[in-house]
Formats: structure tokens, sequence, C-alpha cells
């Protein structure tokens, strides 16, 4: 079959194998055409290659906290858990770095332990509580939200590094009430995120 | 025997296939297995239209965790009209489309975000070819994306859009065509 040149736009909207074979051939021997079909390529091939994808960790763990959604009484729940345990904890860091044997900066090794284990279930029930306020925070807009956003990223921080600092000695009393204060501090600031959503889904 | 007879039918077009009908039914009571697996099966190729919508990485996660919001709370109208993949690419181009009128009112830049690293080039065209693209009307813009960049079909891309399939082949003829008078003269 042969085409001719104002058959080419019609191969191109067909846009199949088959007409773009034709294309082809008819281009071979007509240079205007040819230089269309190198062009109507090109940008097929430079299209393709802007397919872009990406691992992401945390976009999975957002996707499933958004969906299965926490009921408010279990909101409640862990907030009162939170402020049982906070409270708790706090006073048996306050009893065991008074009476420590090596002094106030260092505990002792039943003090650590009991620390540690009161330490483990503050911070899973502030995780309790991060987890209702984590997809508020990342659906919701606004200079305030990002502010608590931007807290909250510089507090894990220097969590892990005070953490870091525990690893290497763990007796040090004062990482431990530098990393209790912070972890009060996150619990406060989770608490004002699931108020504040509260607040913004009454509106 | 009735079950043998009745596999060799072509289903009715709006009776969801047995496949359809489980992710819709799990996404709708919020099964976080039918989530994972709608995520792990499609969940790349939904970043990639997001982030060729949107123009960078994080703007698109979001628009992706906003879609399965969506699907998770229109899951129970799904009707079968349209595949179920085709259904929630739907429901992401339109929050896609959201997201950028939300920008444009803020009168925010919508342009992808270049590479900062030019190393060859095919890096050159590719970066051309996006900026051209952010000039296009939205419609143009989408089924040029879901065609030449997705790989989509013209029938997938009319059920996305709700246009037809014809039509769909058109905007990609005239878009191309369009995009060719400027690919010519950027060179």
């Amino acid at each position: 079959m042969t085409i001719r040149c104002e058959q080419l736009d019609d191969l191109l909207l067909e846009g199949d194998a088959a007409s773009m074979d034709a294309a082809a051939k008819h281009a071979e021997s007509c240079a205007a055409c040819r230089e269309i079909l190198a062009d109507w390529n090109d940008i097929a091939v430079a299209a393709r290659s802007m397919r872009h994808t990406w691992e992401s960790d945390l976009l999975w763990g957002r996707i499933r906290r958004g969906v299965v959604r926490t009921p408010l009484w279990r909101i409640a729940a862990a907030a009162l858990l939170t402020i049982g345990i906070g409270g708790t904890t706090w006073y048996a860091v306050r009893d065991t770095t008074r009476d420590a044997a090596f002094g106030q900066t260092i505990l002792s090794v039943a003090a650590v332990d009991e620390v540690e284990r009161a330490e483990a279930a503050y911070v899973a029930a502030i995780g309790r509580l991060e987890e209702v306020a984590e997809p508020r925070l990342e659906n919701a807009e606004g200079a305030l939200m990002m502010n608590y956003r931007e807290k909250l990223m510089v507090l894990d921080d220097a969590i892990a590094e005070v953490r870091s600092g525990i690893a290497e000695n763990r007796k040090n009393a004062h990482l431990r009430r530098e990393l209790l204060a912070m972890y009060s501090e996150k619990q406060r600031t989770l608490q004002a995120i699931v108020r504040e959503g509260e607040h913004v889904s009454n509106e | 025997m009735l079950e043998a007879v009745l596999e060799g039918i072509p289903r009715v077009m709006n009776e969801p296939h047995a496949e359809d009908r489980r992710l819709a039914a799990g996404c709708a009571r919020a099964d976080p297995q039918i989530f994972e697996e709608v995520y792990r099966r499609f969940g790349d190729r939904m970043k990639s239209i997001a982030y060729n919508h949107l123009g960078t990485v994080a703007d698109a996660e979001d628009a992706v965790q906003e879609t399965f919001l969506k699907i998770h709370r229109a899951a129970a109208t799904f009707t079968g009209e349209a595949a179920f993949t085709t259904w929630m690419y739907r429901i992401l181009v339109n929050t896609c489309y959201d997201l950028l009128r939300k920008r444009k009112r803020r009168g925010e830049e919508t342009s992808i975000e270049d590479d900062v690293r030019v190393i060859s080039v095919d890096d050159l065209k590719r970066i051309a070819l996006r900026r051209m693209l952010d000039g296009l009307p939205e419609q143009r813009r989408t089924v040029f994306m879901l065609f030449e960049i997705e790989g989509l079909s013209h029938a997938e891309i009319g059920g996305i859009l709700n246009i037809s399939e014809g039509n769909s082949k058109w905007i990609l003829f005239a878009t191309k065509k369009e995009l060719r008078k400027q690919w010519k003269e950027s060179r």
C-alpha cells in the first residue's frame, strides 16, 4: 500500500503498531515526513523516561493510619493512659534519682531497670497517642499544624540523640531526666494536635 | 455445569468483576490487608501519576494518601461500570486537579521541580517536555501523561476522564502536534 504525505496525520492519529509501521515505511522516502516522525517518536521516548516512582517507607503507614480510623473513646483512653503513665514515670524518676547510691547523676542498677520499664510503657502510650494525632497532622493544613509538625520532628531528633547518649551510659540520671522532659513535651504537643483536630472537625 | 456455560459468556457491563468486587468490598470495610494489596499493586503507578501532575514527591504522596481515603469513603458506591483501577485512577486524577486548583488559588507555582543535576541530552529533553506539559490545559496534559508516560490504553483513559476512546485518541494526537511545534522550536 502506498502512503501519501497527506495521510501521515491519519496514521499518527491512529497510533497503533501497524499505522506507525506504515508511517515509518513512508518516511524512508520522504524527508519532511521523516522529520515529523522523528520528533513524534522523540517526544514519546522523552515521555516514557518521565515515569517516576520511589520507595516510600512512611507512605503506607500514613495511608493505613488514615484509613483505619481510631474511635473517639480510644483517643480519650490513650490520652488518659499517657497522662497516668507520665505521672508515674516522673514520680519514679524523681524517687530513684533522689535515692541514687552514686550521687545525683548516677542511678543504681535496680533504679535503671525500674526507670526503663516505666519509660517503655510511657513510650508505648505516646506511640498510641501518635497514631491518633498523626493522620490529623498529615491531613491538616495551616501554619499551626506546620509548626506542630516541625516541633515533633525537632523533638524526635533530640530524643534520638539523648537515647543514643543513654545507650552509652544507662545510669546517667541527667540524660534520663532530659529524655523524660522531651517525652512530656512530645505528649503535650500530640495532645494539642488531637484537640486542634477535633476543634477543626467540629467547625 | 451452569458455571462452565456462564464462564464463556462476557460479563454484563454494569456487573463488577469478582476481583474488582473483592477489592471494593475490602476498601469499604477498611480492611488493612486489602488496602495494602491495592497499595502494593498500584501504588507505584499512582505515585508516578500524582508526581507528574503535581511536581513534587511530597505533594504526590499527599495526593495518593488522600486518594486512598476517598476510595475508602466511596468504595461502597462502586458500581463496576468501570474497572476498579480505572475508578481508582479517576479519583486520583481528580484529587490532583483539586490540589492544583487549590495551589492556583493561593498563587503558588505549579511547575515540576527540575533535576538539580542535568547530566545528559535525554535529561534536557525530559525537562523541556515537562515545561511544555506545564503549559497545557489539564485534560490534554492528563491524556498525554496517562498514555505516553504511564502506558494506559485509550479505553482506560476514556474511563478515567469520562470521555470516549476516540476522543482520547484525538486529544493525544492534537496534543502531540502542539508539543511537536514547541519541540522543534526548542531544539
